[in-house]
């Protein structure tokens, strides 16, 4: 009797469980599964958005299409510049604001909220900002030739491919940099202190010590914010579409996502912009499930 | 040795000094761009293309706030684009976090058949981005009538599989002694969830929400896509439109820039430490 009352509070349990999840899964349903699997599906139609005909089954043809042309090349290529350009110098930066913020014994709160004000504004808004600033006449040209000495130079923050490229990533780099200082502060901070003592005590000094000690320890935050800073900036949209809407030239700063998202709102060719966002998933997911994977193996203890 | 001792504390010392020059420096590259939206925001545009760039403004001209509010057409957009980015960003927010205790909940203190396949495929979503499923999703929200609605811009945000995650593993280590006594007492579930697991959720839920909150506040992509009309636009959007229109006065850009940051100022301001999820992170990464 007792157990049987036991086994059906335990059923009574379960289908509480089910009640408790079954709102979100009728949204991930909805929101996640369907459209990625229809994404899958309308990748080998040729559906256009103003076209009443019916789309017709096309196979590969949108993905061999995409492969051969150039367009789509340059913004593949225009995504890694971007990702390479922007990840590499976060990370080295994060990471050296992150370790001189813990060396110092005042102000360590204020800096990091300093670094981090910028990723409080929203990337229009910082879009907007920039745009000013990279003006031939805003501060960018005027700091510039200060800097170097120049006067009157225009360093055409917003026409030339290269420089275009670079105030993107600049964008970019301004706003995150303190998210990721601020991981990385926090990964630090997990770093008993008495290991650095230690190593102190053996004679090391401070670059051995971070290059011997922090370092190696710091290893897995590093891996996390390295594949982290990748996947952000694999689906960077909005400061490329600011400039160009505001009138910068679209071919240097064509991202991907910009790609498919005027392939499908500007041509109407649902079909090709979906099969574009399939290469797009493919690659994401491909990094996204590197990070679960990193961020099981985190679990670093350091006793 | 006590020669050496002196040199490696002037080292010491010039490292330090280096490393404060270097953190001030980066500090105020970093605030520059900060100061000049809010100086250039109270400046006529005219003071703000002069070179160099005077940086302390006459006064507060507040034509700029006013004419930013007033919009191009003197429609008061704005406003209207502002409450939408409010009611929506609130709105996710605040389901969002319903949702996902929820299902965190469900998901940490109850064994049902399936309970792994459920939170594997949660968390599978997590590897499905945005970007790459906004097509189809436009197409499922046109088919069901979502476009230029609210609805349209809040359903596809409510399931988020980062915060059942979140909520999952901060009530993994809740104490089934307190939910088995108050079952004892006779207290419904949804009761149970709704007077006790809820109310103790509090850093998680505030995590979640601001995180919620601010990313529909930056949302520009599924806006662009599914909002027509001026009236549904949110701010990203009165953004973009107004830059695209009136590209010629840098005072009424930066008072917009001002105006739609307050709320995310406020909210750093007050409740900083929830804005970088350090203990999600680091839960995450114990997974």
């Amino acid at each position: 009797m007792r157990h049987k009352r036991g086994f059906s509070m335990e059923r009574k349990k379960a289908r509480w469980g089910w009640v408790f999840v079954t709102p979100s899964l009728i949204l991930f349903a909805a929101f996640s599964f369907y459209p990625i699997i229809n994404a899958f599906y309308e990748s080998f139609f040729n559906r256009n958005l103003l076209s009443l005909r019916p789309p017709s089954f096309v196979g590969w043809n949108n993905y061999t299409y995409l492969f051969r042309s150039k367009e789509f090349w340059l913004s593949v290529q225009n995504t890694l510049i971007f990702t390479g350009g922007t990840f590499l110098p976060l990370l080295v930066f994060s990471l050296i604001l992150a370790v001189f913020i813990m060396s110092i014994s005042r102000f360590r709160r204020f800096f990091q909220m300093a670094f981090y004000s910028p990723a409080v504004l929203s990337s229009v808004v910082a879009a907007m900002i920039w745009l000013l600033i990279f003006d031939p006449r805003g501060l960018a040209n005027q700091g510039m030739n200060s800097l170097l000495g120049t006067a009157g130079v225009n360093y055409n923050w917003l026409s030339t491919t290269t420089m275009l490229r670079l105030s993107t990533i600049i964008v970019y780099f301004w706003k995150y940099i303190g998210y990721f200082t601020v991981l990385f502060v926090s990964g630090l901070g997990s770093i008993p202190d008495t290991l650095g003592e230690a190593a102190l005590i053996d004679g090391a000094n401070r670059w051995t010590m971070f290059w011997y000690v922090t370092f190696p320890l710091l290893k897995p935050t590093t891996l996390l914010v390295s594949i982290m800073t990748m996947i952000q900036c694999l689906k960077t949209f909005s400061t490329q579409y600011m400039f160009t809407s505001a009138g910068a030239p679209t071919r240097p700063i064509n991202v991907i996502t910009l790609s498919i998202y005027n392939t499908a709102i500007k041509d109407y060719r649902i079909g090709r912009a979906t099969a574009m966002s399939i290469l797009l998933f493919i690659v994401m997911f491909a990094f996204t499930w590197l990070q679960l994977k990193v961020s099981r193996t985190e679990d670093v203890s350091h006793m | 040795m006590n020669a050496n001792k002196t040199r490696a504390w002037y080292l010491e010392k010039t490292f330090t000094a280096l490393m404060w020059l270097f953190l001030a420096g980066a500090c105020l590259a970093v605030i520059i761009p900060l100061a000049f939206m809010f100086t250039a925001s109270a400046m006529p545009a005219r003071d703000i293309l002069k070179m160099p760039y005077p940086w302390i403004p006459d006064g507060i001209y507040w034509q700029n706030f006013w004419n930013a509010l007033r919009g191009p057409e003197g429609t008061f957009i704005f406003a209207r684009n502002a409450f939408n980015s409010l009611l929506v960003s609130g709105t996710v927010a605040f389901f969002t976090v319903i949702f996902s205790s929820l299902a965190g909940y469900g998901l940490a203190k109850f064994k049902f058949k399936g309970r792994n396949l459920v939170f594997m495929l949660i968390m599978a979503t997590m590897m499905i981005p945005f970007e790459a499923i906004m097509i189809p999703l436009y197409m499922v929200a046109m088919r069901m009538g979502l476009q230029d609605t609210y609805a349209g811009l809040i359903l596809p945000f409510l399931a988020n599989a980062f915060g059942v995650f979140l909520m999952r593993q901060y009530l993994i280590t809740f104490p089934d002694e307190i939910l088995d006594a108050a079952r004892i007492d006779g207290a419904s579930e949804p009761r149970i969830f709704g007077s006790i697991v809820m109310p103790s959720s509090g850093p998680a839920i505030a995590t979640l929400a601001i995180l919620a909150f601010r990313s529909q506040w930056d949302s520009l992509l599924w806006p662009l896509l599914v909002v027509q009309s001026d009236e549904m636009k949110t701010i990203p959007l009165y953004i973009t439109k107004f830059m695209a229109e009136t590209h010629s006065d840098e005072g009424i850009m930066m008072a917009v820039a001002v105006m739609a940051s307050i709320p995310m100022i406020v909210l750093f301001l007050t409740l900083s430490k929830y804005f970088v999820n350090t203990e999600g992170l680091t839960s995450a990464t114990k997974g």
